[in-house]
């Protein structure tokens, strides 16, 4: 098609130089917490809502950080938190760890259908690739179903990228 | 003679550039440029603002990071909840102890209580001070490039004053060897 072979070495310079800038960045990129551990909340009936947590691959969330507030409501009791996965900790002992997602009931007290709740969950986490992030908090508000009604639809804490530039 | 300029060699260029800045443009995405990875790139920067920390250390004793300026000093953000930093502190100390004589200052800042910092100093036998900070230190870290405000974070400083190494994530024992050995 074309005799010059200025376009080919145009376009390998352009891709040798795209690789070596992809090598380049040698640690592993890591994520922001609230993507690394996603948080949603879905209003289950006039009196408890779920919460979900999806742990990106890599990471992980530690049971006994596990930390819940609701209001204006209140929390009835503890939430059931369903086991982890054990991990021998040097320092402190066997810990209890979450990968990839689980979800745990918050059973509400002084609440009421159609009532606008804020759900505060405290996790705290660490990568694979060697990092711990501090304790986060993030909060989602949702509004509890009628009597009777059908559970409304998960919230995300932090609403998905759509954009390719971060 | 020069071949005609037909649509389809118009087209064919316009192909192999649109595929060559793709290309390119995915690998700076994906790699990253040097500010957009996990620390901001502060190298060469006066550490002046980080000499002008003052933090109680374990005893409660306020202790300015300034006392050592002209040490190649290396500040570890750390907390014994984070089991990364917890296990590249051994080789802290050993370096503490091998470089110490020419220059070398570990100072650790610990995101932590006091009395979990004590047993865990106590336990890996340290030799080097460290500051009692609260959340407030991952703020500090943050405006010396921790995007992330994640643990555990590393900032080396040259004998000059200036930011030699940052770094987000445990450090290899040969790389904090080779960092060190040039600026003693």
């Amino acid at each position: 098609m074309l005799n010059s072979p200025i376009p080919a070495i145009l376009a390998g310079a352009l891709a040798a130089l795209a690789f070596c800038s992809s090598v380049a960045a040698a640690e592993p990129k890591l994520l922001e917490p609230e993507r690394a551990f996603a948080l949603s909340v879905q209003p289950i009936d006039e009196k408890s809502v779920e919460v979900r947590f999806v742990i990106a691959s890599g990471y992980y969330l530690y049971r006994e950080k596990m930390k819940f507030a609701v209001e204006p409501a209140v929390l009835a009791s503890t939430p059931p938190l369903p086991p982890g996965a054990p991990k021998d900790d040097p320092f402190f002992g066997t810990v209890e760890t979450y990968r990839d997602q689980f979800a745990v009931r918050l059973p509400l007290a002084g609440a009421g259908p159609g009532l606008k709740v804020t759900v505060k969950a405290e996790s705290q986490g660490c990568a694979d690739a060697g990092v711990c992030y501090p304790p986060q908090v993030q909060s989602v508000t949702v509004v509890l179903p009628a009597a009777g009604g059908r559970p409304g639809a998960p919230v995300a804490a932090t609403p998905a990228k759509k954009s390719w530039f971060n | 003679m020069a071949r005609p300029f037909t649509t389809r060699r118009i087209l064919a260029w316009a192909a192999m550039a649109v595929a060559g800045v793709t290309a390119l443009g995915a690998g700076l995405y994906f790699g990253g440029f040097a500010d957009r990875g996990n620390v901001t790139d502060l190298r060469g920067k006066e550490a002046g603002a980080l000499f002008g920390v003052a933090l109680p250390d374990a005893k409660g004793r306020e202790q300015s990071i300034g006392q050592w300026k002209g040490k190649v000093l290396v500040v570890n953000f750390w907390a014994t909840w984070c089991v990364p930093c917890r296990e590249e502190m051994p080789e802290f100390v050993k370096a503490q102890q091998e470089f110490g004589p020419r220059g070398l200052q570990f100072v650790g800042i610990a995101i932590d209580e006091v009395a979990k910092v004590e047993a865990f100093a106590a336990e890996l036998g340290l030799n080097y001070p460290v500051l009692i900070g609260g959340y407030g230190a991952i703020e500090l870290s943050r405006t010396f490039g921790n995007r992330l405000g994640a643990l555990p974070f590393t900032i080396i400083v040259d004998r000059a004053g200036r930011i030699s190494h940052t770094q987000l994530g445990p450090i290899k024992d040969a790389q904090l060897k080779t960092i060190v050995s040039q600026l003693l």
